[in-house]
Parts: structure tokens; sequence; C-alpha cells
């Protein structure tokens, strides 16, 4: 009954508040505070305050902001600007109309006047953003997907990066011949390991095209040839036992302190994993990105990367819309996006920003995304979840041993088919 | 007072607390089974009517009925392990001496902290490196160590077991009650008649626990069967579902897949198995064994 009353209560506080009034000159900003606090965009609000007598800017955020911002899009009584963070099912708010679209703020000039607004941010992530060639969110922080290791440890054992599937074998068999796992895994959210195995081998094996595809739900791409083999190869090393014991139980700060505590060699992770692990990480230790090794050979681009990003929007409700773009206008200019990065440690999808003084562990995801000639992303996740939840069960059953990679790709397959003959799920494309 | 004066007296006392409860929780129920006939995303306030079609796609959701079947053998598995337990303490702590009174002054420990707490606390003891593996690990039981919360065939009893060392503390305390208000004259009885032991305990003891019981069983049902928080923060319902239970499930399609009227079936759903739990109960529970005797 609780839950009856929890979601009706949800229901209800939508129904009120929303006098639709416009404040002139007042923008309200909303944001997920995560890893990277929301002081930089207090900042940016205060100083974008000082340059525009007249406008006051209100930002507040939290670790559950989507929670606050759920029922006041309800109301159509949004913030003007906000980054609701990964609770928030974005594209739901696309399908709803509660996004403006951007594009013509996006023609129109940068902050700085040299060129439009579009031009400051890196396509490919302006891409993820965007549905039928219309852009509805915007890129900030973006994410690199690659694999983890201790530089120390590897120089003190005689070990080098693999940087190829017959050499990760190679160095497993060295790693675990030691008696430290090569290899652990953040069971407890299986995307890690879709992110951080299946797709990079997946996109090897079969080029980029292969998951295009199955994010298209073509049908046969779930359980095409290069994703049985990408499945067959995590077996592989499943059945080798490459795999930290016990990772399937193990939340994303339990194995990657396993990894950092030198209990395994290498960990799956995205560029964040040094400033989600700070306040665990043993002194003296060091970490190091390297980029997910493909197969010899493979049909895809040995440099493709996956890549992901948090975005940020305006609600089609907003009452100061005008005064939202041009303060995110602001917020990605090209100094302060710069200023972002060495103050919070990330990459940002803006143009250039990668010039900024990096930190050092930021600086190889930061030349892997130099030298990638392809980027993609896992969309479907937010996409259809319900497809993910299935792939994420199927793959931990495979990683439990209870199903063979056969019989995981054809229940992915078969996620997949359920979605594309659901009519009441939105579909979306993907494209390179 | 009599006639009119006297009902406007009863409903003059009564009224305040109806309006709160029809207020607070007639309606909301009402609006619930309202949105379950709806799709509606919870991001806009678009809806559109679509009469039963959450509840029949809740009949064919195998996640649904996964779920349900994980409810219903936490419901069994915890509640002999709860009954028989609480029981046992609750006779343990009887009486004078030392041990028996500090016992008295800890087992409602697990109750006070909460159930995140306990959800984390359990999570670091079932870690495949946490004290549950090396405990076995010292007493040379390696091989029977286990990813306790990534196994399917584990996690449903870890999480069980986590939710009996949190709930059993207000158990044991009813059924201390529950044998204290048992009258020195029937125990003083038996005994003359030489009932001891477990005789004793199924003759006289267990049928004189017949209220406890009814409450102790109604109240653990709806416990299991609105468990959310420990299952949610111990293995997110995984590995693939294996724990997933009725109300994680419903958090992920209301807050997950945005599928807020689907949900609101659900959780109607919940709430009628609940239901109809609570009054097979009361049903069972009906009539006092020990007054029924001729």
């Amino acid at each position: 009954m609780y839950s009856l009353l929890a979601l009706v209560a949800c229901a209800l506080a939508a129904c009120n508040g929303g006098d639709g009034s416009k404040v002139e000159g007042a923008i309200e900003v909303m944001a997920f505070k995560g890893g990277y606090g929301i002081d930089m965009y207090e900042s940016a609000a205060k100083e974008f305050q000082e340059k525009n007598p007249g406008v006051t800017v209100s930002v507040s955020g939290n670790p559950r902001v989507w929670e606050q911002i759920r029922p006041r899009m309800v109301a159509e009584n949004p913030p003007d600007l906000m980054f609701p963070g990964w609770g928030m099912d974005h594209w739901a708010l696309v399908e709803e109309g509660q996004l403006r679209e951007l594009d013509s703020a996006l023609d129109g000039p940068a902050y700085d006047g040299k060129g439009t607004w579009r031009e400051t941010f890196d396509p490919n992530m302006l891409k993820l953003g965007q549905k039928d060639g219309k852009t509805f969110m915007l890129p900030y922080y973006i994410m690199v997907f690659g694999w983890w290791y201790d530089p120390a440890v590897f120089a003190k054992n005689g070990w080098t990066p693999p940087t190829n599937w017959d050499e990760l074998l190679t160095l497993c068999e060295r790693i675990k011949a030691k008696g430290v796992a090569p290899i652990a895994y953040q069971g407890q959210y299986p995307y890690y390991m879709i992110e951080g195995m299946l797709y990079p081998w997946v996109v090897s094996l079969g080029g980029v095209q292969a998951i295009v595809d199955a994010q298209n739900l073509v049908p046969g791409a779930w359980n095409s040839e290069p994703m049985l083999k990408a499945a067959e190869m995590i077996d592989t090393l499943n059945e080798k036992g490459y795999f930290l014991e016990g990772s399937t139980g193990m939340s994303h700060t339990e194995s990657q302190t396993q990894f950092l505590n030198g209990k395994a060699a290498m960990v799956p992770c995205g560029s964040w994993m040094e400033s989600e692990m700070k306040e665990v990480m043993p002194k003296g230790v060091t970490i190091e990105f390297m980029r997910v090794p493909v197969v010899a050979g493979g049909k895809g681009d040995p440099t493709a990367l996956l890549v992901g990003v948090e975005p940020w929007m305006v609600p089609t409700h907003a009452k100061n819309a005008d005064g939202a773009i041009a303060l995110y206008k602001y917020m990605t200019s090209l100094p302060k996006a710069k200023e972002f990065v060495e103050k919070k440690g990330t990459l940002m999808a803006i143009v250039g920003s990668d010039q900024a003084k990096l930190p050092r562990v930021l600086e190889k995801p930061a030349a892997a995304v130099r030298e990638a000639k392809t980027l993609y992303a896992n969309q479907h996740r937010q996409w259809y979840p319900s497809m993910q939840k299935e792939i994420e069960g199927a793959i931990t059953s495979m990683l439990n041993r209870e199903i063979t990679p056969k019989q995981f790709v054809d229940r992915c397959e078969a996620a997949a088919e359920k979605t594309r003959n659901d009519a009441s799920i939105p579909k979306y494309k993907m494209s390179l | 007072m009599k006639g009119r004066g006297r009902v406007a007296f009863i409903v003059s006392f009564l009224a305040p607390a109806a309006i709160v409860y029809a207020g607070l929780v007639l309606v909301p129920l009402i609006r619930a089974f309202e949105f379950s006939m709806f799709r509606w995303r919870g991001v806009s306030n678009k809806r559109t009517f679509i009469g039963d079609e959450n509840f029949r796609n809740l009949f064919q959701d195998r996640a649904f009925a996964t779920a349900l079947t994980n409810n219903l053998m936490l419901l069994v598995g915890c509640g002999v392990a709860v009954v028989a337990l609480a029981l046992l303490v609750a006779h343990g702590v009887r009486g004078e001496g030392r041990l028996r009174k500090i016992l008295r002054s800890i087992y409602l420990f697990p109750q006070v902290v909460s159930v995140v707490v306990v959800a984390v606390m359990w999570q670091f003891i079932f870690n495949p490196h946490g004290l549950f593996n090396a405990g076995l690990r010292a007493v040379n039981l390696s091989k029977w160590t286990h990813t306790w919360l990534g196994e399917s065939a584990w996690a449903l009893p870890a999480v069980g077991v986590a939710f009996v060392w949190y709930a059993l503390g207000f158990y044991i305390m009813l059924f201390a009650a529950g044998l204290e208000g048992i009258p020195h004259e029937v125990n003083e009885a038996a005994e003359l008649d030489g009932s001891k032991g477990w005789h004793r305990f199924w003759r006289v003891t267990w049928p004189l626990l017949w209220s406890v019981k009814r409450v102790a069983v109604t109240y653990l049902t709806i416990n299991v069967m609105n468990t959310f928080a420990i299952v949610y923060l111990m293995t997110r319902g995984g590995p693939d579902r294996k724990s997933e239970v009725m109300l994680t499930y419903l958090y992920e399609q209301a807050f997950v897949n945005s599928q807020f009227g689907y949900a609101t079936a659900l959780a109607t759903g919940n709430f009628l198995v609940v239901m109809v739990l609570s009054l097979a109960i009361l049903f069972v529970f009906r009539r006092n064994p020990v007054e029924a005797r001729p």
C-alpha cells in the first residue's frame, strides 16, 4: 500500500504549483550534484550575473535532483536550465515534448562570437542528444570507457598493457601465475561488462556497424557472429579463471577497491574512475587508462572508443529559455570549459578544451579520444531500459556460467525483438 | 446521552480521524487505481486512458511472476525462521540472570538501526571477500564459500538472512509479551499434571500464543511483501532477477523505465496480494482454539 501511496503522492504533487508567471531576468538552474559538485556552475552563474546586470541566476542541486525536477516537469513549472543527472529518463522528456529544441540557438553565434554555438561542441557528442536530426540535449563533460591498471605494479612485474586479444590472454596467464586475479568487474552493475568488453569486441570483430545495427534493433544484429564471438571471448576469460573470484556479486566500488588494493590487475571503467575512487585510493597507488585490447586484424577500427555524456537541457516550459541558453553558452565557452577540465579533472565535449592542463590521469583518455577515428556510445541503455535490463541479466547469467554465449546472444536477440515489436516503445536511430 | 445527541457526540470524535484517513489514505488509494488505467510516463501531465491494458500486461509479465514468487519464497522462509527464532529467544530471555537482562536490552538493536545501514552491513558480510567467507575459511570450510549475493542459488537466501536479522527483534518482543501474558495458574496446573518440555510447549504455550501469532504472521506478511530497501541495496534484484521482489520491480518500472501507469498497476497488484494474504491469515486464525474447546 505504501508503494501505491508514494506513486500517487508523486502524481498529486505534480498537480500543484506552477503559476506560469515569468520573472524577467531570473534564471533558475537545477543540477545533479555528483562527483564534480555544483560549485563550478555556481561560480559561472555568479560571473554571468556580473557580466549581465539585471540578470539573477539561482543554482541548486543535490545527488538526487531528478526527484525534485520530475514533479516540476509534470506541473509545467520546470527550472530554466537543468542537468537532471542519470536518474532522469531523458528520452521520456523528449518524447513527451518537455524539452526545447535547441537547433536555432545552436546555429546562432557562440559566446565569443567566433563561429556558431554548434561549432563549440564535438559533433560526435552533440549527436547523442539528437532525435531525427533535432537537438534536445546538449553535452557538457564526457566520459570515455576503457580499462585501468596500476603502471607501478605492471612495471615491477615486467607486464605490458595488452593491445590485442592474444597479448591479453598471454598477460592474464602471467598475472594469474603470480597469484593475482587478472581482471575484476562490477558484477552488480552489468553494464560495465557490456561497455567494457562486449561492445568494444563487437566493434573490433564486426566493425562499428555491428553495434549500430544492434542499437537500431536490426533483426539478427544481437545474435550476429561478432556478437557471439565477443560473448565467447568474455566466456573464455571466465573459463580460464581470469576474473577476480566473486566479481559477479560486487558493486562498482567494491570491485574497484579490490583492484586498487592489488587483488586484481585490471578493471574496466570509465574516465571517472579516479574521481570516484579518490577517497579510498591507497597511498602511493597510481592508475592509468588503457584502451580495451582489441582483436588483431579485426574488421573494426582499433582506435574506436566508447564515450558517454550526461546532458544539459532547457525545458519547453522554461520561463526564461533565452536566459538559460545565454547562460549555457557562457558555461560552454572555451575558457570556462578549460577551467572545468583543470579544476574537476574530466574531459569536456567542448572543442579545444583538452588543450587545458590536464590532470595526469586524464592524459591517456584524452589522447585516446584525439586518436580515435570512431567514437560511439551505448545509447540503447537510455532508449530501451527494459531491453537493457534483460541484456544485463543475461550477461550476469553467462558470467555465472548458467547460460552459454549462444544462449546469451539469443536472449539479447529475443529482448531486441520484443522491443522492436512493442508499438508502445518509441524507437530511435543511431547514426555515425 | 441518547439518540441524536449520542450519535453527534460519537461522530464529533470520529470525524477528525476519519477525515484525515480519507484524505491521506482512501483518496490516494482510489487515485492509484485510477492511474493504473493510464499510460503515463511520469514526466509530463499527458496521460492516455488504456483501460485494463496494464493489468493484462501484468498477468503476462514473467518478471512480475518471478518477483511475486520470490516474495512468497521469502515469506515462507523468513516467516518460519522469524517465528521459530523469535519464540526461541523469547523463551531464552525470560526470567532473571545477568545474561538474560543483557539479551533483553539488545535484541531490539537491529530495529533501531536504519534499514540502509543493515543492508550495507550485510552486503559487507556477504561480500566474496567479506566476513562470512572469511569465517568459513577460518574454520577450514573454504569449499563452502560462495559469492553469496552474486550466485543465483544464494542471492535470495542471503537477502532473507539479512531480513530475518533486521526483523527478529520486533517479533521477539511480541512473543516475549505473549509468553508473559500466559497466566501463571495455567503453567502451574500443567506442571502439576506432569506436562513438561516440548509437550507443555505444544499443548499449552503454543495454543495460548494464538493472538500473538495472529498479529505476528499478519505483520510479517505485510513486511515481507513490502520489502524493498534491503533487496534493492544488497542485490538490486540480481543476479538476473533471482532476488527480484515486487517493489524493486515496481521501482524499476516507475523510475527507470518511466512507466508510471504500469508501476501503479503493479502497486495495485501488490496491494491486492497483501490484502488477500492478510484476509487469509485472519481467516485461518479466526477462532481462538483455546476458547473453542468445550
